[in-house]
């Protein structure tokens, strides 16, 4: 079976077509018709499908900028959220762009219910948010991914009045990971952006109807990883930014640094992402992925992206040169009107586009006091390009190596995290990559298809699925919030860490099986802590937090 | 958008690998609940709250404080390391100016620590505050005015100890009246040293008070108190265990009341000290204090089984409560005028002699401590520690002290004093520091390398 990859990007799309030997057929670039990505994603398939010549079937990845440009230009459904917020933080203070009705109910940090929500006041706040013009719900209550009775009691409620909602979404359901105000904003995004997904998928479903090779269709996620067309629209949300992913697991698939620590470099045109992988796994945002103003809790893959790029404003001040943030516009050589890093590159040789009479026509009309001559200037510029990039690379790594652990011997034996060499993507990497590498004093690679890899690293991605697993033996209660798991165990005490591990993957297996997933990798705990309850000098119980995942494996190119 | 009023650095370490003993109060699992309710209330997302890991102290930031014994690699264990370097971090974050306040939310605690360390003593090896006081004064210098508080239900005598002849310190103890509780000091009568008498508050308080009692001694004696005294930095050692639901304890607080008791003393930096609710109060009142740092509102935060009747305090506390207000104040309005030499003697050298028991490692050790009247600075110190019991060996130690902005005479005398000291046979070690010069000298040097 081959595979074809599709990354929708906000400018340009990119696809691919790989084989069974996991070789690049093909590749294609089109510029993408904003207003219509269904239009763009049947362009790039029907390009890159002139490279398939045999009969074999055809699996699809793909990943597009429907919900992320939703999300940042408001276009999704109405939506609001139902709070049950107990007592805390005020609620109101975090200023939420969209409504929040507010209803009693409390559950405490160990996931008992204190009080229960009112089934009038539920009524009226859905019914009030309905009025309103919400079309979509949300209902999200605090620890509810330790309890989620509130959220299943209040949407019962909702769904029997019949009040017409297009969509209702459970905090609980989106993650196990603690955070009532991301619980929130994820939610609310899931439920608004839920229908214009389920619509894409309906065309999609239609397109692989019309195309009998397809086999399968995967969206790919924020976190690198694919997901079946049916989960997309149970939760949209985790579709946001896959893009900046799609690069990343190019770099993966591409890269000749298989298990090592590696830092990746995507060099835009106004933008440049750094993204760190570490030991073969590329690290991931510590909560979750932020979108512009929203901070979520949906999985994502570590990337900062800094304001430098091929397209970057020049600024010159006392012999002094600053790049960026702001982009400059398209670069003179190709008839912009500003000088920029590429006119640099084109002007002295390094890169070939345009027209190099222009590039250098526009840094003479730059160069003068400490450079004085247009070589001169270029020369400077490309250094400046690589001192700032090798700086943001290094500041990236100081701030991961001081991300707050909680035990002793995390402190006093941190992990080697810094990389062993710098792996380039992006049009002007060639230039750029060399001279930062030189600057980091590490090995560097500039990928093949460097310029148009998202297509490949959305071929490369393989499924994910990640749950959590919270068990209080104290309480005899097991509860896996994405599943809607919350079940008693036999006899607590006797329960041990061996057995949660075991749950935990096991649980992982059957969801994984349940979504249709087979060719996934291998299960893992990546998270685990064990405490022992003791009331009054008695060990009563033991809780257990684990969250298993199947580790999100790339699959090698060649 | 939501945003910190002011900026708070979080330095949080609950070090969910460590205990004294699985079944210990000061046990892993001490700050899980905590955890969970700030991560789970957000509280780190919002603008203006930054978290930081903690750095890790050496032996030299430990010894500005204490006089570890036989040295500090065989007392103190790398989690206690941790802990002082996250309090001096969030000095350094505050002195900096990266943040308006810091919050050094970790453990193990440390204030019932005294200069002299032999073991662990009320869950406490080395005093995380003493220690990053003197880091601080090391920064800005011996001039500096610091006032620490300690809201702690058991009264700070480690850090009582190590500052009671400290003109540069004003140390406020509120605690449950140690009458009733471990470690059964902390009474209005110890009101510090010769050289700083007036500057060690005690105000115990009667098992039962509540906010409002605790608000009124904020109120009338703590605010005030500090409004005339002008520190540069007030440091609030915030132990937890005056809540209504903390097991070691008998005191009536709420997380509420913690949070308007911060808002009120408007602390530099915060330490955690005890607190043993763990479920039913430190998640509360820790994001209680988080909120009141930040100046957010706190209105909405309660405990699962808050009932205000309930807490509100006996009928015969409030009485109390102002009768050890009326004469703390007293005292402390009539500190300057009082007749020292009648109280510490016309000699050259005032003498205090004391047993200190050790509850956590079972040691008892014997004090001899004489400190020169000096009429030019507060007087250089001798001590003789004899300890034994618990897991040590009988020990003899001497331990001469030369105090921070010390007279010429008294840096000499010191000095000629560690030497015959140290040419004695009697003592296993003979030890010297010079707070100033940050000079720690021992005979014989059993002080190890740093091991990390």
């Amino acid at each position: 079976m081959h595979v074809i990859g599709i990354d929708v990007g906000g400018t340009n799309t990119d696809a691919a077509l790989i084989n069974e030997e996991w070789e690049v057929m093909g590749i294609a670039k089109t510029p993408t018709d904003h207003g219509n990505i269904l239009a763009s994603t049947k362009s790039a398939l029907e390009e890159v499908l002139a490279y398939h010549k045999d009969n074999a079937f055809v699996q699809l990845h793909l990943s597009t900028t429907l919900t992320t440009n939703a999300i940042v230009e408001g276009r999704g459904e109405p939506a609001a959220v139902v709070a049950i917020p107990g007592p805390g933080m005020n609620l109101a203070a975090f200023d939420f762009d969209f409504p929040v009705y507010l209803v009693q109910g409390y559950v405490d940090h160990r996931g008992r219910v204190v009080a229960d929500i009112c089934s009038e006041e539920v009524l009226n706040a859905a019914k009030k948010a309905r009025a309103d013009g919400a079309q979509a719900l949300a209902i999200v209550g605090k620890f509810s991914q330790r309890n989620n009775s509130l959220e299943l009691a209040a949407k019962k409620l909702i769904v029997e009045a019949g009040l017409g909602f297009s969509q209702i979404t459970l905090g609980h359901q989106l993650s196990g990971r603690l955070n009532f105000p991301r619980r929130i904003m994820s939610a609310y995004l899931n439920a608004s952006v839920a229908g214009i997904q389920k619509e894409f998928a309906a065309m999609i479903g239609q397109l692989k109807a019309d195309n009998p090779i397809l086999t399968d269709v995967r969206i790919l996620k924020a976190d690198g990883g694919t997901m079946g067309l049916a989960e997309s629209c149970a939760r949209p949300v985790e579709t946001i930014l896959s893009g900046p992913a799609a690069s990343i697991m190019a770099a993966q698939a591409l890269s000749q640094y298989t298990d090592e620590n590696i830092v990746v470099v995507d060099i835009g045109g106004t933008t440049t992402d750094i993204a760190a992988i570490v030991g073969g796994e590329a690290l991931y945002q510590r909560n979750g992925a932020v979108i512009g103003s929203y901070q979520t809790l949906v999985p994502a893959l570590y990337t900062v992206s800094i304001g430098l790029g091929g397209d970057s404003e020049v600024h010159i001040n006392d012999g002094q040169i600053r790049l960026g943030p702001q982009r400059a516009g398209k670069a003179a050589a190709l008839g912009g009107t500003k000088l920029t890093p590429t006119d640099a590159a084109v002007a002295l040789g390094l890169a070939e586009l345009g027209e190099c009479s222009k590039a250098i026509e526009a840094l003479k009309q730059r160069a003068h006091g400490k450079f004085d001559t247009w070589e001169g200037l270029a020369k400077a510029i490309v250094d400046v390009f690589a001192f700032q990039l090798s700086a943001a690379i290094d500041e990236v790594y100081q701030r991961l190596e001081n991300v707050p652990v909680y035990t002793v011997s995390e402190i006093l034996a941190p992990p080697d995290i810094r990389p062993k060499a710098i792996v380039g993507l992006g049009a002007p990497a060639r230039v750029f990559i060399p001279l930062a590498a030189e600057q980091l004093d590490l090995p560097w690679e500039v990928l093949p298809y460097h310029a148009s890899s998202n297509g490949i690293g959305a071929a490369a991605a393989r499924p994910t699925v990640a749950l959590t697993l919270h068990i209080d033996t104290e309480q005899e209660l097991m509860v896996i919030p994405e599943l809607g798991v919350r079940t008693n165990i036999n006899r607590g005490l006797l329960f041990d860490q061996k057995q949660a591990r075991q749950i935990a993957v096991e649980q992982t297996a059957a969801y994984a099986q349940k979504l249709g997933l087979t060719d996934y990798g291998l299960i893992q705990i990546v998270e685990e802590e064990t405490f022992n309850l003791v009331r009054e000098f008695y060990t009563v119980g033991r809780i257990f937090n684990l969250r298993a995942q199947i580790r999100p494996g790339v699959q090698r190119v060649r | 958008m939501l945003k910190a009023e002011r900026s708070v650095g979080l330095i949080f370490f609950p070090a969910f690998d460590w205990c004294i003993t699985p079944d210990h109060p000061e046990r892993e699992e001490r700050l899980l609940y905590t955890r969970d309710q700030i991560l789970e209330e957000g509280l780190l997302d919002i603008p203006g709250i930054y978290e930081y890991r903690p750095c890790v102290a050496d032996d030299n930031h430990i010894q500005r404080a204490h006089i570890c014994v036989p040295s500090v690699a065989k007392t103190v264990t790398k989690p206690h390391r941790i802990a002082v370097g996250g309090t001096m971090l969030a000095a350094d974050l505050v002195l900096d100016g990266k943040v308006g306040c810091a919050f050094a939310l970790l453990r193990p605690p440390g204030h019932h620590a005294n200069r002299v360390v032999h073991g662990s003593r009320g869950f406490c090896t080395v005093n995380n505050e003493a220690i990053m006081v003197e880091h601080m004064r090391h920064r800005l210098g011996p001039g500096v005015r610091i006032a620490i508080v300690d809201t702690d239900a058991h009264h700070a005598d480690g850090t009582q100890d190590i500052f009671y002849n400290d003109p540069g310190i004003l140390h406020i103890s509120l605690h449950q009246d140690g009458r009733t509780l471990y470690p059964g000091t902390g009474f209005i009568s110890e009101r510090g040293g010769p050289a700083a008498y007036g500057q060690t508050i005690n105000i115990p308080l009667p098992p039962g008070t509540g906010d409002q009692g605790m608000l009124y001694v904020m109120e009338n004696l703590v605010t005030p108190i500090l409004a005339e005294w002008q520190p540069d930095y007030i440091i609030n050692a915030a132990g937890q265990d005056n809540h209504y639901s903390d097991p070691l304890t008998n005191m009536n607080f709420s997380a509420n009341g913690y949070a308007r008791l911060t808002e009120m003393l408007n602390p530099d930096i915060v330490v955690l000290e005890g607190g043993y609710s763990i479920e039913g109060a430190l998640p509360y009142v820790n994001v209680g204090i988080i909120l009141a740092l930040a100046g957010l509102d706190y209105s909405h935060l309660r405990e699962p089984d808050w009932k205000p009747d309930a807490l509100r305090q006996p009928q015969n506390v409030m009485p109390i409560v102002q009768s050890v207000v009326a004469q703390v104040k007293q005292q402390w309005e009539t500190r300057l005028q009082e007749d020292r030499q009648e109280i510490f003697g016309k000699a050259r050298f005032y003498v205090r002699e004391r047993p200190i028991f050790y509850d956590t490692d079972q040691i008892v050790e014997k004090q001899y401590e004489r400190i020169r009247l000096c009429p030019h600075c507060s007087g250089w110190r001798e001590i003789y520690s004899h300890a034994a019991g618990g897991r040590i060996r009988r020990t003899k130690v001497a331990i001469v002290i030369v105090p921070w902005l010390a007279c010429r005479s008294c840096r000499q005398e010191a000095m000629d004093d560690y030497r015959r000291l140290a040419g004695l046979a009697e003592f296993d070690q003979v030890f010297y520091h010079s707070c100033e010069e940050d000079v720690y000298l021992c005979t014989p040097d059993h002080h190890d390398p740093l091991t990390l």
